[in-house]
């Protein structure tokens, strides 16, 4: 009986302490979970955020869908590539078609002196592909899909779906470009050109030129993901036209938070001394 | 004693941290030398909750009891808060340990992964899965 009932007390005990764990384990505080990137880049993702890693969608359902049964993208959504260099995103075995002249700009700007140039550290957009470990936004309207960024920098992207295309003249080059989207089925396809020569496509310095045309597929198979790949073409930096993947997790209990990098970002700058390794 | 133990396991993890996460602002490796990663005590002097990482400093006495003020880089403000951090979080006065990456350039700078506070909580400073490998 004695048994018994310290039996009973320490499966008690157990039950309470199994129970109890996972909702004393606040969030930021020590993880020691190791979560393998999910989705459909073959290349195996980009380095999920740890601050984000608690916010995504564990359970899924279908894909949301808007009144004129397009796959709804809106929500927030966590980053999905790696940037540290864009080669990882690419399918295992393919490499960067890059023409002579951008391999040895690459190989330059390995240098510390190069690398405080770079446009993330120094608070500039980051162009696209680039992305940050923060969240992005996806607000979807029939005539407009509007991708507000956390970082680099607060700033935004605007998809027109109102079937124009490109303008044809006078098209000042941006950082962002100038994007067109349109549906292929579930798939949302945009399309961008006007870019500025400013960005660097990742931290290891990747060059683009004006020439730079950039294809986008967004798919929302489920409520919970957003796969895309990405179609880099640039004559003039690149042989041929490469792809990237990349998959965003569906990020709940948040929204995009301020983020302004200018504030103390010099007190980082005159610390870069060594390489990126 | 709780967070010395903590502190001893995460010394096994050092050599994991000879990679580049990838980080909000700059490339970890370009600024922090993971491989002396170590854990430094002290009283925190200064609070700056700034983008695009916020620092906090510490007085830390070496064993000849001189002291010396070490800045401590934190996550930018809006990845600690999904952490669970609070811009009052660490106060002037409070005894705190910080395991982290010292800087390349030899100073008293630290890239800090993880911070016990002062009442022992053990919080995630870092951004990336692999900040927080330890």
């Amino acid at each position: 009986m004695r048994r018994d009932f310290a039996s009973c007390i320490v499966t008690v005990l157990c039950v309470a302490v199994v129970l109890f764990f996972p909702s004393t384990r606040a969030a930021g505080q020590e993880n020691s979970d190791k979560h393998e990137p999910q989705g459909v880049n073959p290349a195996g993702g980009g380095v999920p955020a740890v601050s984000l890693k608690h916010l995504e969608a564990k359970t899924s359902g279908p894909t949301p869908r808007t009144a004129d049964g397009k796959p709804d993208l809106s929500a927030v959504w966590g980053p999905g590539l790696n940037m540290g260099n864009i080669a990882v995103n690419l399918k295992p075995g393919d490499q960067l078609p890059l023409q002579p002249w951008a391999l040895k700009l690459t190989q330059d700007r390995a240098t510390p002196e190069a690398k405080r140039k770079d446009p993330k550290p120094n608070c500039l957009p980051d162009g696209v592909p680039r992305e940050d470990p923060f969240p992005y936004k996806i607000v979807q309207t029939p005539k407009l899909i509007v991708f507000l960024l956390e970082g680099n920098v607060h700033s935004y992207r605007q998809i027109f779906m109102d079937g124009s295309g490109h303008p044809t003249d006078d098209l000042e080059p941006s950082y962002y470009g100038d994007s067109r989207g349109h549906w292929e089925g579930d798939t949302l396809v945009v399309d961008t050109i006007g870019f500025n020569d400013k960005t660097w496509f990742d931290g290891t310095g990747h060059p683009h030129t004006e020439k730079l045309h950039v294809i986008e597929r967004y798919r929302r198979p489920d409520l919970a993901n957003l796969e895309f790949e990405v179609t880099i073409d640039d004559p003039g930096a690149y042989t041929k036209p490469f792809t990237i993947y990349g998959h965003s997790p569906l990020l709940l209990n948040t929204d995009l938070m301020e983020y302004w990098c200018v504030e103390n970002a010099a007190q980082d700058l005159i610390h870069i001394v060594g390489d990126s390794k | 004693m709780r967070a010395k133990l903590g502190f001893a396991v995460t010394g096994l993890f050092v050599a994991a941290l000879a990679t580049s996460p990838a980080f909000a602002h700059h490339a970890f490796g370009l600024q922090y030398d993971a491989g002396r990663s170590t854990t430094l005590h002290g009283v925190v002097t200064k609070v700056e909750w700034t983008n695009p990482h916020a620092h906090f400093y510490v007085d830390i006495k070496d064993e000849n009891g001189n002291v010396s003020n070490w800045n401590m880089e934190l996550a930018s403000p809006n990845a600690l808060r999904r952490l669970g951090w609070t811009r009052d979080i660490l106060k002037v006065g409070d005894e705190v340990s910080v395991y982290g990456a010292p800087a390349k350039d030899g100073a008293k700078m630290a890239n800090a992964r993880t911070v016990t506070l002062a009442d022992g909580r053990k919080m995630v400073a870092g951004l990336s899965e692999k900040d927080a490998e330890q």
